[in-house]
């Protein structure tokens, strides 16, 4: 039997790529992106600075801290890695299927409206909770009866006001379309990418629809906070989590000019990823009211899925293989494997903080701090990173400005990164011991602040690197003159 | 290479001894388990529905990972008798051959 995409292949008049692919969407999405992420850590060095006691805006109420915090998430969640992943599909998607998106027109559409998505949930979240307190407000609410919640949702991740739900719901089921119909249209065994892909469509819209409809409307209590448990999770390994390894398995073979290592074995992992991961998010509720054969199914499920992480260390290291310099020569693949070690850590450490032993020191510390930066930023925007720094090239018809500048980038990115999951790990730890002996809350307050400070240092590293990609993309997409000449693999790739 | 039928000209994949052994090994040590872990759900949910203690209110996550689970159960089902899962390693193959024709297109 052949492949879909050896299917397509066959036909004599394929198309080329340039009638597979919009490169100008793709460069709108990232711009998008990476406007997003210049707001959402601009917004967690705010969050770092207030800490310390040196926030600049104390006393200006739109920008407080409580809201600064869910725009630094928000904007990181669905303004940069949804953009991004976006932007990248659109790459992606044509070229697996040779087939184009279901409609160019519809995708400008999705485009447009995920950015009036991402910024209504921020307006909403600065504006709603000074505004909805004012009398023709609740007239208004009162006569069409809508939940007072104007501004943030009280959901952990889920923070998007009510009102804009189901507009959000809309766009990703209008996504969803426009990437299953080439999907569809191809025929034959699938290559393991589009697999994770179809997932993620699929899983996005559950999973968005659960945990932002069934806690607003449906149920309450003890039930609202085991969906909530769910939301958070799910969003992570059911919408980035596909997207992401979806991704790598599509551009680490390209780049090392290699197969997968094993794509049967990478097909156990998608299973295994299919069929775990829904069980595990109620392990953010250990110790509640939620019946403890669930929350003792979470722990197990969290312990299982090391084993579907293990099938997918194996398969890259296995491609990777005798090809080891290549970390070091190829940046995108250095940005690639940085981010799969960080995804070991960040499984192993699940595996540990899951269970109810070890939940007891660090519940509420910043340990979970430091693993959830790890997971998005260690992980998923390494990975993105990696991709930028390949695609921009070839989407703009140009090498990169400046090689020197995109190593400081993935280095200071990186570094920033690392120092910061360990200072945070490391204070939830003392955070933990501080509650267990009992003593006052300004007690543990204190003895943060050294990490605290720590924190902010690493997060000017990282946003340092970020200004570095920024000036460098701005710099290469006005064609100025390249700063030296680059003999790298990264550079060669792209040209 | 020819763009007339690649299937007549592209290499062949095949599975490498250890590959097939770890493949099936983790095959055995995940999926066994999930299938475990799906019945045990239902399991739980029958229980509940049956008024035991435990609360109705687990209803809600546990109808969720059901519908999510049996939704993929299927898939799974349908893309084995659909051929998906043979030739299993030859997509790896076509895909890289396919980019390659891609980039032959839009590279000098």
């Amino acid at each position: 039997m052949t492949s879909r995409s050896q299917t397509a292949a066959a036909v004599h008049d394929r198309p080329a790529h340039g009638d597979l692919v919009d490169e100008r969407i793709i460069l709108c999405y990232y711009v998008a992106a990476l406007t997003f992420l210049t707001v959402s850590m601009l917004a967690g060095i705010l969050m770092a600075l207030q800490l310390v006691h040196w926030n600049p805006l104390n006393g200006v109420e739109l920008l407080s801290p409580g809201r600064w915090r869910m725009i630094h998430t928000n904007a990181v969640a669905y303004g940069f890695l949804a953009n991004a992943f976006l932007g990248t599909l659109h790459w992606a998607v044509p070229r697996l299927t040779f087939h184009k998106v279901a409609s160019r027109p519809l995708s400008w559409f999705i485009f447009v409206a995920w950015q009036a998505i991402v910024g209504l949930t921020a307006i909403g979240i600065i504006v709603g909770p000074t505004f909805q307190d004012q009398p023709w407000l609740l007239d208004l609410a009162k006569q069409w009866r809508l939940p007072m919640n104007l501004g943030a949702q009280g959901l952990e991740w889920g923070e998007t006001p009510f009102w804009i739900d189901p507009v959000a719901l809309l766009g990703l089921a209008l996504v969803a379309v426009n990437f299953m119909v080439p999907i569809g249209r191809s025929k034959g065994p699938m290559y393991v990418s589009l697999w994770y892909f179809m997932a993620a469509f699929v899983w996005t819209f559950l999973t968005y629809a659960m945990g932002n409809l069934l806690p607003e409307y449906a149920v309450a209590g003890t039930s609202a906070g085991a969906i909530g448990g769910l939301f958070i999770h799910d969003l992570v390994g059911l919408f980035v989590t596909p997207l992401g390894w979806g991704l790598m398995y599509y551009f680490v073979p390209i780049l090392l000019k290699r197969p997968i290592w094993s794509h049967g074995l990478s097909l156990v992992g998608f299973w295994g990823l299919a069929f775990f991961y829904p069980l595990q998010g109620i392990h953010h509720f250990l110790y509640t009211p939620i019946p403890m054969f669930l929350q003792y199914g979470a722990v197990i499920s969290t312990i299982a899925v090391e084993l579907v992480v293990a099938t997918v260390v194996i398969n890259f290291f296995g491609t990777l293989g005798k090809k080891g310099s290549e970390f070091f020569t190829n940046l995108p693949i250095r940005y690639f494997y940085t981010g799969m070690v960080f995804y070991f850590i960040t499984c192993f450490q699940c595996a540990l903080q899951v269970t109810l032993t070890f939940q007891k020191l660090i519940h509420f510390t910043d340990w979970v701090v430091g693993h959830a930066h790890l997971v998005m930023f260690g992980v998923f925007s390494l990975w993105l990173f990696g991709i930028m720094t390949y695609l921009f090239p070839r989407l703009l018809g140009r090498p990169w400005y400046s090689r020197t500048l995109c190593e400081y980038h993935y280095w200071l990115s990186s570094v920033g990164l690392f120092v910061m999951f360990l200072d945070l790990t490391l204070a939830g730890v003392f955070q933990g011991w501080y509650w267990a002996s009992l003593q006052p809350w300004d007690a543990s307050t204190d003895g943060s602040q050294p990490f605290w400070i720590t924190r902010v240092f690493a997060g000017l590293t990282m946003f340092a690197g970020l200004l570095c990609f920024l000036f460098n993309l701005w710099m290469t997409w006005r064609g100025a003159e390249a700063a030296e000449r680059s003999t790298s693999q990264f550079a060669a790739a792209a040209t | 290479m020819s763009d007339t039928h690649p299937s007549a000209v592209r290499p062949r994949a095949g599975m490498s001894r250890r590959q097939a052994w770890v493949t099936a090994a983790m095959a055995v040590v995940i999926l066994i388990p999930s299938m475990y872990g799906f019945v045990g759900k239902f399991l739980e949910f029958v229980h509940i529905y049956r008024g035991a203690s435990g609360g109705e209110f687990a209803v809600a996550p546990i109808l969720n990972y059901l519908l999510a689970s049996a939704g993929f159960f299927c898939m799974l089902l349908w893309a084995a008798w659909n051929g998906m899962f043979r030739d299993i390693e030859q997509p790896k193959i076509d895909f890289l051959e396919n980019e390659r024709l891609l980039d032959r297109d839009t590279r000098p």
